[in-house]
């Protein structure tokens, strides 16, 4: 029957049942010691590895990396980490949890302590995962859990790193804080981290997290029932992350925040020769050390309904309209665009009439007749209402843009704000309104639409101080491993270029300095002995700005009607080393209030200086007015 | 042709003790994979009823290759050769990446991995080659040439992606088949002697992980945070069952998820601990009496295309349980394979259960091929 069923060329049927009879004796084999090694595994050794599933004898734990440091631009250590130690319990079976709580808490009543957080038991215990009971405990309580460990099966210490922020809210707002992976973060698919994994949450922290997490470590240990380590039986190290080292001058940093104190407000301080940010400061802050172990919720209502806005970064959130800083760029508008020259006097009689609305000059019986120079120093508004009215608000848009205004600046920062700088087609499309010649007069003097952060306006002049180049502001130096090799350099990164004549920059140059340094300049408070600072004030108001939620906000509150005090300045005038930016929120004057304050911005900068007694050899700008006159 | 012509004698013999032990491994499995409680963060269903989805799509395919005469498969084996190699270049070149590995083909809602097609294709076109060249002599090392190359392209190209078991798996049903049909024992050593040699420099080509793994096993407490893990939390997990588990849904290794790939490469350990040794032994039971049954199909199979189908397909099956438990079990080296019909994973249960569609189509057609 075989045959007939026929395999016509091949081999004979008998012979595969021949190899059928063998495979089937070999996966007999193979099967039957599984078999006995399932025996094996199971009866013979299977109390064993009962024994050590129960206990669990095997843990896993995970060992989170110490933090970068961040460091000044001197290599002073502003952001550390110290140890924290938590109160940690591991579920065992057969003990009453409760009761156990209750224990630990009357060890704690001894010494007349309480337990910091009183939350219940998390409703589905599993036992082998433990429970945080209490975060960033003091000595005392570590010292009477360790001696109690025998009454407190399960309990024990666990020392983890948290942030230490040396200078606190003096540089918070750039620093930045850190906090718990939240869930949103917990399932970013690039994320890769871990539930209770720390994390940047703002600021530096933030933004260069992936560079300052480092790597976790772990570890196999062996416990027993009470869950202390009897045998460690493998470890990885964790990797520390990398160091960052900011452009920030700590001491500068420290000064500007003692200058800036008592007032609501910014300040900046750029060097104009590579964008690099010396200080930078908003006041009022916060303590980034609130938040290392999850910040209580009142402190956080407090922080969020301050209405002087602690944890927004006004250096380069805060929008502000400039007022009179932003007469350095109508000036060179006018002076390019051939609306006026040097020489061109407009007389000022206190008023400007435009229609039926009358405009009025800050000084109340007008400046005269000036020219441009005096118009700056003085800071007239009734020359700038004129030469604003014959540029129109889109020329003026144009240069505004090529100081750098109503761009984002690229600052290593997150929550940066562009301001605004308005154009007839932006007012079409946002009001859908044309523009009407009288925004164009609020224009000209930095009021209307105008809106500019701290940071911009530092970044504009600085691209004066350095006779046309706009840097980004650079706020990281480089960031570096822990045993000091760099890994990654920031280069000075030129964004723009201020395409004014040689003439025109001498001229500015010339008339902010007069500011400052001539009989009836606006800016003397700024004044130093050495007559190197030039500058421009601004007194910006802030009512009357209905668009902007913010200034209706204040509107109800009479202390708030004050005007917004602002001061930009660079030092010294030949060769500029350092542009600051001060704006004061409900100040005052910015003559009276802003320029003080950065007087002594200056003076902590050149007094440091000279103690150093390094010699700069830096030089980078020409002399303005070499090709001249 | 009689391709699809009805025939009710299809449906008086059809292989229902075939169909039986594999629905009831596949309910096994559903079940397992109900335990180890995976389900995936976002709010798609759980995993146990993914795997039903797949279980319902590979039945279909069962009943495609089941009712198409398998000698008319055979026609076409070259043509489903190539297109499963065309999809290995298209992972290859555009893959999809996950865990390090470019194994699978995306269509949106769904991954295809095209590895584990080929597992059954190599089958299907080595059969068809072997039934073209049917010799009466046992073959020479030099008429294997076109076989051979027929599974080294795509055993390289798994091994490239990198998934070193597929490869492996791939390979070793193949040289099983070629055994089989008969292979002359000078060929024999020199292939045996050919291979050894090549083992040293193979190593070179190894990815790191792969190394490790290897040495690894050799001595597991000597890593044991990394694939040493596996293998220590595997056999507690085993060990703690113990002659009679711990019961469905009890077992704290699997619950408290010490066990990692529980519910793919691992899942044997997560029915070992709960099942415990009676629930192992009864599971391997089904397995012998599936490979068991397999053969026989091979051994009543009329026609040359029908024994090599059937030995190939139950070779693959028993090739795959026992590495997997081998590895599961701490006794070879971690590589990684899924334990056919439990391991979680729509392209391997899919066609797994084609592969059985097909095995029952040549234990039904033999009492139809007697014309």
């Amino acid at each position: 029957m075989e045959k007939q069923c026929g395999l016509r060329n091949g081999p004979e049927p008998a012979e595969f049942r021949q190899r059928l009879k063998i495979v089937l004796i070999l996966i007999g084999l193979l099967l039957s010691m599984l078999l006995v090694r399932l025996w094996y595994l199971q009866v013979i050794k299977g109390d064993e590895l009962k024994q050590r599933s129960e206990n669990n004898a095997v843990r896993f734990r995970i060992i989170q990396p110490l933090r970068g440091l961040i460091m000044d631009r001197n290599g002073a250590v502003v952001v550390d980490n110290r140890p924290s130690f938590d109160v940690l319990y591991m579920p065992t079976k057969g003990i009453n949890h409760e009761l156990l709580l209750q224990r630990l808490k009357d060890i704690y009543k001894t010494k007349t302590l309480e337990i910091s957080s009183d939350r219940p038991f998390p409703k589905t215990i599993k036992p082998y995962l433990p429970v945080r009971l209490e975060k960033n405990v003091s000595m005392e309580k570590v010292a009477l859990v360790e001696t109690n460990v025998l009454d407190l099966p399960g309990v024990y210490i666990e020392v983890t790193p948290v942030r230490l922020y040396l200078d606190g809210e003096m540089i918070a707002p750039i620093t930045g804080y850190t906090g718990e992976v939240s869930q949103r973060e917990l399932e970013e698919p690039e994320g890769d981290y871990l539930s209770g994994d720390i994390t940047g949450k703002y600021g530096i922290e933030k933004v260069l997290d992936p560079h300052i997490r480092g790597s976790r470590g772990n570890e196999l240990v062996e416990v027993n029932a009470f869950g202390k380590v009897i045998k460690n039986l493998g470890r990885i190290d964790p990797v520390s992350g990398s160091n960052i080292v900011l452009t920030i001058d700590a001491q500068l940093q420290k000064a500007a925040w003692e200058a800036l104190a008592g007032l609501a407000g910014a300040a900046v301080a750029m060097d104009p020769r590579d964008g690099s940010i010396l200080a930078m400061v908003s006041s009022p802050s916060f303590d980034p050390n609130l938040f290392n172990s999850g910040i209580a919720r009142d402190e956080w209502e407090k922080l969020q309904k301050n209405p002087l806005k602690p944890l927004s970064n006004k250096a380069i959130s805060g929008q502000y309209p400039p007022g009179s800083i932003y007469k350095l760029i109508v000036a060179a508008a006018a002076l390019e665009e051939g609306s006026v020259n040097p020489d061109t006097k407009i007389f000022c009689n206190g008023s400007f009439e435009l229609g039926n609305r009358s405009y009025r000059c800050w000084k109340k019986h007008g400046h005269g007749s000036v020219n441009l120079h005096r118009a700056l120093v003085e800071s007239c508004d009734v020359y700038f209402y004129t030469v604003g009215k014959m540029l129109g608000v889109d020329k003026i848009a144009k240069y505004a843009k090529m100081f750098g205004l109503g761009d984002l600046t690229g600052i290593e920062l997150d929550h940066e704000r562009k301001g605004l700088v308005p154009t007839r087609d932006w007012k079409l499309a946002r009001m859908k309104e044309p523009w009407q010649l009288g925004e164009t007069i609020s224009i000209s003097i930095g009021q209307g639409f105008n809106l500019a952060t701290p940071l911009q306006l530092v970044q504009a002049y600085s691209s004066l101080a350095s006779g046309g180049t706009r840097w980004r502001p650079l706020l990281v130096q480089r960031i570096e491993l822990s045993n000091g090799s760099i890994t990654k350099e920031y280069l000075p990164e030129k964004t723009g270029e201020l395409k004014l004549s040689q003439q025109t920059m001498a001229v500015l140059n010339r008339a902010l300095w007069g500011v400052v340094n001539e009989p009836g300049g606006t800016g003397a408070a700024a004044r130093r002995p050495y007559a190197d600072v030039c500058g421009k004030t601004g007194t910006s108001q802030v009512i009357g700005l209905p668009q902007n939620d913010k200034a209706r906000r204040q509107k109800k509150i009479a202390a708030f009607h004050k005007d917004h005090a602002l001061f930009v300045c660079y030092a010294p005038m030949k060769n500029p080393e350092i542009a600051i930016a001060v704006v004061a929120e409900n100040a005052g004057g910015g003559g009276a209030v802003a320029a003080p304050i950065a007087r002594k911005i200056l003076n902590a900068y050149f007094d440091a200086k000279r103690k150093e007694k390094t010699d700069q050899v830096a030089v980078i700008i020409p002399p303005a007015d070499q090709t001249g006159d | 042709m009689i391709f699809l012509k009805y025939d009710r004698r299809i449906f008086q013999n059809f292989d229902w003790m075939l169909f039986a032990l594999v629905m009831s491994i596949c309910a096994i499995g559903i079940i397992n994979i109900y335990s180890t409680g995976f389900s995936l963060i976002d709010n798609r269903s759980p995993l146990y009823l993914k795997q039903l989805q797949w279980i319902m799509l590979g039945l279909s395919l069962m009943l495609v290759t089941f009712l198409i005469d398998y000698r008319a498969i055979n026609q076409a084996a070259y043509i489903i050769y190539a297109i499963s190699i065309a999809s290995l270049v298209f992972v290859a070149l555009f893959g999809h990446t996950a865990n390090g590995a470019q194994r699978w083909i995306s269509f949106g809602f769904l991954l295809f991995q095209p590895s584990e097609l080929m597992k059954v294709t190599i089958i299907i076109a080595l059969a068809r080659y072997f039934d073209d060249h049917k010799s009466n002599e046992p073959y020479l090392l030099r008429e294997l040439f076109v076989p051979f190359l027929m599974v080294i392209v795509p055993g390289v190209l798994i091994l490239k992606q990198p998934d070193l078991g597929t490869a492996l798996v791939t390979i070793i049903v193949s040289a099983s088949i070629v055994l089989f049909i008969g292979m002359n024992w000078k060929s024999i050593l020199i292939a045996v002697a050919s291979v050894l040699a090549m083992l040293p420099l193979a190593w070179l080509f190894l990815k790191d992980y792969q190394k490790d793994r290897l040495l690894t096993f050799l001595s597991p407490e000597s890593d044991p945070l990394g694939t040493g893990y596996h293998i220590i939390q595997s056999m507690i997990a085993i060990g703690s069952g113990g002659f009679l588990g711990k019961g469905f849904l009890k077992g704290s290794q699997t619950q408290l998820k010490f066990l990692p790939e529980q519910q793919t490469d691992f899942v044997f350990s997560v029915f070992a601990e709960e099942w415990g040794f009676v629930g192992g032994l009864v599971l391997m039971l089904m397995f012998i009496s599936l490979i068991i049954w397999g053969l026989k199909i091979a051994w009543h199979s009329k026609d040359l295309l029908g024994t090599i189908l059937a030995f190939g397909i139950t070779a693959l099956i028993a090739w795959q349980v026992v590495i997997n438990m081998g590895m599961v079990l701490g006794m070879i080296p971690v590589v990684g394979i899924p334990l056919p019909f439990l391991s979680y994973g729509g392209s391997a249960i899919v066609t797994l259960l084609g592969a059985i569609g097909l095995l029952m189509n040549v234990s039904v057609r033999r009492f139809i091929l007697q014309r």
